[in-house]
């Protein structure tokens, strides 16, 4: 079975991902980017679930998505707060606590 | 003996005694004072009972309280005293009573008062623990009082020189737990129990050479600051400066004593033939902290800070004659102590009183106070010649003693040391004739004698020191047999290595 | 339940796992009181006594101690066990850790109650959200599959995310909720990355499967190391090991403070719980292989969250970092790897959670409403307005510093002891440094407290306002000073618990 092909694929979109939520100031695309890594991970347990003829992997990526899911309901949420706060959505704006 | 905890007593009552003062209602602080001098008198009879009934000749620990504390760890309530501690705590009891009644706070008389008790709860507890755990929790409890009382009730610079204190000084036990820890284990992996019996891990001695030095070397440490032994003694100026008078009555009087009391409990004890080697080491900075006290004391422009450099070059003695390693150098060590304790805790008390009455303590301002207060000089005097070391004097007999105790074993540091003697004559009377002598001037003329109160209070300490430079004998007595087994222990645990030196440590 | 799930063959009927519910007792319960409380809270809006919901978190929070009780004297007597499909393991150590967590919430409720009254945000929200994070908490503490540690530790985070945001109007507390969201969802995201890396190297998500898989079989390739590391960094994040600690000192100092306090026990709890569970229990072959990086870790922690709380004004902002230097000693207990190592790291988050509850505690009284100003200043001359707040929290602080005869005291004693024992001597002593250096900013507060000069001229008088004391916090500071205290002095019965509170040998 080609088990690499999918490890790298899931690697480099994994660090896509992370790349987006280091340089975006958009605090949707960073949630965006945060969805990139997590599904990321999904290729990489469903293909080992395929690979070693397991299925916890798909159950496993199943709860991931699930969980994905109420992370981004509450992540957004967090946004519109900000939003209507300060009417922006750039995440540099927060940074009223230093030291 | 009636089985009567004596021991414990001394511990919780002041304990109970600071819970007390607590409690007392804020607008009453004149009852806190009453209550803290009753409670600290108490605890003084206690400690002559225990000198009285202590059973002169033995060598072992006497008034035995043991219970277990934390099981698993083999961490139990283990107090015990000996030669080396009894007169140790006698002083300490002596001297919390001193301080509280001859100074007083000048606000929060509650709090300062509770922290004075906790304090010697503190410092009874370090000379009485025989259980490293229990002997770290005291020593470190008794910075927390300290740090407040420094801080709290001291001079301009106070907040800076607590803060000095309580870092130097958690420093050192910061390593000195490691050490204990270390020696535990060490312990436990070879005899397969965990304990932090003090006699049990001297007894079975588990460690080979290296190690030993390693935690002998944590234990030092932390000793020296506290001690403080010359070059970890900066803090010492600034706290002993800074404090309230009271403060520096028990800083000088008892604290430092908790430092040389540790090298002798728990740096020969527990490790006789480390002792033995780097007593060069500790001989030479006891020596450089003589010369280098008297010469820096020399030139203090404070009174007070004059009288805690003059600490320094006293502390250099004890360890001159603990690290001598003879019996008579040990005993000197241990009566030289007890006679610092005495004499500079009478002199910043004295100090505080020229404070109070000219809110100066620069020498260059004070001048001719014999002329307008004679007893007041003449008891400086008394105290002064004591801590100069005039024969007759309690410092002469704890000099005299560690000189030749230091001179038996080691030659060269002992006539080093002799001229530390005279070094610390030159600048005491020096900063006597300067204060005391001359014509007086301006408000110097208006300076108050001493006070009935304030000369009922000095009494018993001048007392004592007359006694103990006439008739050290009943002192010395008591010592004598623990100091004895002690430093045969020493010898007999590095003689097996190098005979040749040990039995030069005999006579 | 994995497992079971995995040998069904297509075509046969799905066997359901029997589920013995009392081991998840106490997480279950914290979740069921969550849900009620929610459905009460929906139906009564209005006109409830003071004090009834804030009331009621305790109870449910007490009433999960009976499982908890009921599971430690059955593991006392039959010894630990695995439950559900093996998905939850039932042992000393998740007990400990239930508990932990259920006296964090118990203080954290109380706390929460004036609180509430003060900034007009009164509702049952607050004590639900709590509840739920427990309950992943509790969760992560027993979980002996990577799914359900991950189920817990999301459970834990959302309801922090939200709760770190429910001073919705307040900039700082939304701030708060966006980069704690934001590095929280980043972690748990390499934390799974970690997963599906040591899933993949062992084949299976149960821990003790993959125990049994790594001592029997002997890994040289990168994936399962690649695998420890993403693990280290996610959890390292969730109990703010350096160098994993940027979210910190901001997320504590934007979160209203009683949540503050909360997530400062709980979420550490929670993070060490599965860290140990992890690394100590199931990948014990290969501790070798991570103990160095735990070693650095320990260090780092130690040393930077020691250090930068020296710079800080806020006192919210030292506590974080002072939190941080917190898990440092946490750490140096689970580099060991021993029995000493665990139970070091179990005392030493008990007696945490009731120190930093009670700071936090003191902090929300002081600070204000709408948690305007937890300065240095704020706090000046607290001493004369407040003695007994001044005194507890100098109890606190003291506790924090390591002074004997305080909780705290003990616990640094038990972490650098078993790091002695393992022969970590260099560790134990950069900890011990770590200790002195943070005695400064813990006696830095204590000088404000109660040394205060009168203010030069120039500087801001201190304040002179009263500070109102809540029922409930009081009831919250009692506890939390009682505890630090009595096991101060009397630490037997704890010490054996902790002891006691072994994990699941796999």
């Amino acid at each position: 079975m080609l088990l690499n092909q999918f490890l790298f694929l899931a690697a480099v979109l994994f660090c896509i991902g992370v790349y987006g939520v280091l340089a975006r100031r958009n605090a949707v695309l960073v949630l965006a980017s945060i969805e990139l890594m997590l599904n990321a991970v999904n290729i990489n347990l469903v293909a080992f679930g395929a690979y070693r003829h397991n299925i916890a992997g798909q159950v496993f990526a199943l709860f991931v998505i699930t969980i994905a899911a109420a992370e981004v309901g509450v992540g957004l949420a967090i946004v519109v707060l900000i939003f209507r706060n300060r009417a922006s959505i750039a995440l540099d704006d927060a940074d009223l606590m230093k030291g | 003996m009636l089985g009567f905890p004596v021991l414990t007593a001394l511990i919780v009552l002041p304990a109970i005694g600071a819970a007390l003062v607590v409690a007392i209602p804020r607008t009453r602080p004149e009852i806190v004072k009453v209550v803290a001098l009753a409670v600290s008198v108490a605890v003084l009879v206690l400690a002559c009972y225990g000198l009285y009934e202590f059973a002169t000749g033995t060598a072992g620990f006497q008034f035995v309280s043991r219970h277990v504390w934390i099981k698993q760890w083999g961490i139990s309530w283990h107090l015990g005293i000996d030669g080396i501690s009894l007169f140790l705590v006698v002083l300490t009891a002596l001297l919390f009573p001193f301080a509280l009644a001859g100074s007083d706070a000048h606000h929060d008389v509650k709090a300062y008062t509770a922290w004075m008790l906790v304090l010697e709860a503190g410092c009874l507890g370090v000379f009485l623990a025989l259980d490293l755990f229990l002997f770290f929790v005291f020593w470190e409890i008794v910075l927390v009082p300290m740090y407040f009382l420094i801080g709290g009730w001291g001079y301009e610079g106070r907040v800076y020189a607590a803060l000095k204190f309580f870092i130097y000084t958690m420093t050192g036990s910061a390593l000195m737990l490691v050490g204990i820890l270390a020696l535990v284990f060490i312990h436990a992996g070879h005899t397969g129990h965990l304990t932090f019996d003090l006699q049990t891990l001297a007894r079975e001695q588990s460690f080979s050479g290296s190690t030993a030095r390693w935690l002998f070397a944590a234990f030092a440490v932390s000793f020296a600051i506290k001690v403080p032994i010359f070059p970890l003694h900066t803090w010492l100026p600034d706290a002993h400066t800074e404090a309230p008078t009271a403060g520096s009555v028990i800083l000088a009087g008892v604290l430092l004593k908790l430092g040389t009391y540790g090298f002798l409990r728990f740096g020969l004890y527990l490790f006789p033939k480390v002792s033995h080697d780097l007593a060069p080491l500790l001989l030479t900075l006891g020596v450089v902290g003589i010369i280098y006290g008297a010469i820096v004391a020399a030139v203090q422009r404070d009174l007070k800070r004059l009288i805690a450099y003059s600490s320094v070059a006293h502390l250099g003695f004890i360890i001159l004659g603990t690290f001598a390693l003879t019996t008579q150098g040990v005993q000197g060590g241990i009566i030289q102590m007890v006679n610092h304790g005495l004499s500079t805790g009478a002199l910043f008390l004295l100090v505080g009183m020229i404070y109070e009455r000219r809110h100066t303590r620069e020498i260059a301002d004070l001048g001719g106070l014999q002329k307008v207060a004679p007893v007041f000089a003449g008891v400086f005097m008394l105290v002064m010649l004591s801590s100069v070391g005039l024969p007759g004097l309690n410092g002469f007999v704890g000099e005299f003693l560690v000189l030749i105790g230091t001179f038996i074993s080691r030659r060269w540091w002992a006539v080093v040391a002799a001229t530390g003697v005279i070094l610390a004559a030159v600048y005491l009377l020096w900063a006597y004739q300067r204060v005391f002598h001359g014509v007086p001037e301006g408000e110097n003329l208006k300076f108050p004698e001493l006070r009935w109160r304030e000369g009922a209070v000095l009494a018993p300490v001048l007392a004592l020191i007359v006694f103990l430079g006439v008739y050290p004998k009943p002192v010395l007595d008591r010592m004598e047999p623990s100091v004895r087994t002690l430093v045969e222990r020493v010898d007999r645990q590095a003689g097996t290595h190098q005979p040749s030196v040990a039995q030069g440590g005999h006579r | 339940m994995i497992a079971a799930v995995a040998q069904v063959q297509p075509g046969q009927p799905l066997q359901l796992p029997h589920v013995d519910w009392v081991t998840i007792g106490p997480a279950g319960i914290f979740f069921v009181g969550g849900l009620a409380m929610l459905l009460a809270g929906v139906f009564l809006r209005r006109r409830v006594p003071r004090g009834l919901w804030s009331g009621t978190t305790v109870v449910i929070a007490v009433l999960a101690l009976w499982p908890a009780f009921h599971l430690w004297h059955q593991i006392a007597s039959g010894g630990a066990r695995t439950a559900i499909a093996d998905a939850v393991v039932v042992d000393g150590f998740s007990i400990f850790i239930d508990v932990v967590i259920i006296s964090a919430v118990v203080m954290a409720a109380l706390l929460t109650d004036g609180y509430l009254r003060r900034e007009n945000l009164e509702g049952t929200e607050f004590y639900v959200l709590m509840l739920f994070s427990a309950s992943g908490g509790m969760l992560m503490a027993s979980a002996n599959d990577l799914i359900v540690v991950f189920l817990g530790l999301e459970i834990l985070s959302i309801a922090l995310y939200t709760l770190a945001g429910f001073q919705q109007r307040r900039e700082g507390s939304q701030e708060a909720a966006i980069k704690y969201f934001v590095l929280g969802a980043f972690s748990s995201a390499f934390f799974l990355y970690g997963i599906a890396l040591v899933y993949g190297s062992t084949g299976s998500t149960n821990l003790g499967v993959i125990a049994d898989f790594l001592r029997t079989n002997s890994l040289t390739n990168g994936l399962l190391l690649g695998g420890f590391a993403l693990l280290i960094v996610g959890l390292g994040f969730k109990v703010a090991a350096v160098p994993f600690h940027m979210w910190t000192p901001d997320v504590y100092q934007g979160s209203p403070t009683p949540a503050t306090a909360f997530m400062a026990a709980v979420a550490k709890a929670a993070g060490f719980a599965a860290l140990l569970r992890l690394f100590v229990s199931t990948f014990n072959t290969y501790r070798l292989d991570w103990q160095p990086i735990v070693w650095a870790l320990a260090v780092l922690s130690l040393l930077v969250g020691s250090v930068l709380a020296v710079v800080q004004t806020d006192v919210k902002r030292m506590l974080a970092y002072s939190s941080i230097a917190h898990a440092g000693y946490v750490l140096v207990g689970f580099q060991t790897a021993s029995n000493r190592g665990v139970a070091g790291a179990l005392f030493y988050l008990f007696a945490y959670a009731f120190m930093i509850v009670g700071s936090f505690a003191v902090v929300t009284l002081v600070s204000g409403r709408g948690d305007t100003d937890a300065s240095l200043d704020a706090f000046r001359g607290l001493s004369s307005r407040r003695p007994a707040l001044a005194f507890v929290f100098t109890i606190f602080l003291l506790a924090q510093t390591g002074v004997p005869l305080t909780s705290g005291f003990l616990a640094k004693f038990y972490v650098i002891s078993a790091a002695v024992e393992a022969h970590s001597y260099a560790l134990a002593i950069i900890a011990m440094i770590a200790a002195v250096i943070a005695a400064f900013f813990y006696l830095r507060l204590i000088v404000v407290m109660y040394m205060a000069a009168p203010a030069a001229e120039g500087e801001e008088a201190a304040p002179t306002a009263r500070i109102p004391i809540a029922v409930g916090a009081g009831m919250s500071l009692t506890i939390a000073v009682g505890f630090t205290l009595v096991v101060g002095f009397l630490p037997a019965s704890v010490f054996d618990f902790a002891r006691h509170a072994t994990l699941l040998k796999l």
